[in-house]
């Protein structure tokens, strides 16, 4: 069965991003060294908890039924200033070089845009909705 | 004007235009989303899903001119 583009998809994602994180921190490793390799790892991890609490986020806040204003606040809190604040040390790092840092940013971006570029090219969310159809009629 | 008297000046600048405009287009974002929602509730998933994704893209944007005041701002001088 094909996966719709549910919420489920983010954890795909997250999941496809740390392997590929993964497989460029190898090859950093052995071609660039310790530090790029560690920089595009930190960037890549830094986009990863963004989005994992970003999802969390508008998954709290943004529903048809009752919003748990507490849980909401919470988050708010804690995801804005951990991301800023620890982005700012590790732009501080003196040997990270902010180049290495935004390009592993930059790797979960690719792998949503690719992902997304690939169901369209596929027509594969037409298949999972002719998937979902078929199923309600059984 | 001084190199350094404009960096001083450009950087702060440029992050409250990113900040505005990301601003503007995560509101846009979530505005449509609710309206969707509201209008949809059993496609709430899937509206939120895209919705995170944009807002992730909207939110990068901002997070990389946060990159470049941090490194424009280590270059002007006291």
């Amino acid at each position: 069965m094909i996966q719709n583009l549910g919420l489920d998809f983010i954890d795909r994602t997250l999941r496809t991003t740390g392997v590929v994180l993964l497989v460029i921190l190898s090859f950093c490793l052995y071609y660039l060294g310790i530090y790029p390799a560690l920089a595009i790892l930190s960037g890549g991890v830094w986009s990863m908890v963004n989005l994992m609490f970003l999802s969390a986020l508008v998954r709290a806040a943004i529903r048809p039924d009752k919003v748990d204003k507490v849980k909401v606040t919470g988050l708010v809190l804690l995801k804005f200033p951990l991301l800023y604040v620890s982005g700012y040390f590790l732009l501080k790092v003196p040997v990270f070089d902010p180049i290495h840092l935004i390009i592993g940013f930059s790797v979960l971006l690719g792998v949503v845009t690719l992902k997304v570029i690939g169901r369209a090219l596929f027509g594969l969310d037409a298949k999972a909705q002719k998937d979902e159809n078929m199923q309600e009629a059984l | 004007m001084d190199y350094q008297a404009t960096l001083a000046l450009a950087a702060p600048l440029a992050v409250g235009l990113a900040a505005i405009g990301s601003g503007l287009g995560i509101g846009k974002a979530v505005g449509a989303a609710m309206e969707a929602i509201g209008r949809q509730p059993e496609a709430a998933g899937k509206i939120q899903t895209a919705m995170i994704i944009g807002a992730a893209f909207i939110e990068a944007l901002t997070i990389y001119v946060f990159i470049v005041f941090i490194l424009a701002s280590g270059k002007i001088g006291n």
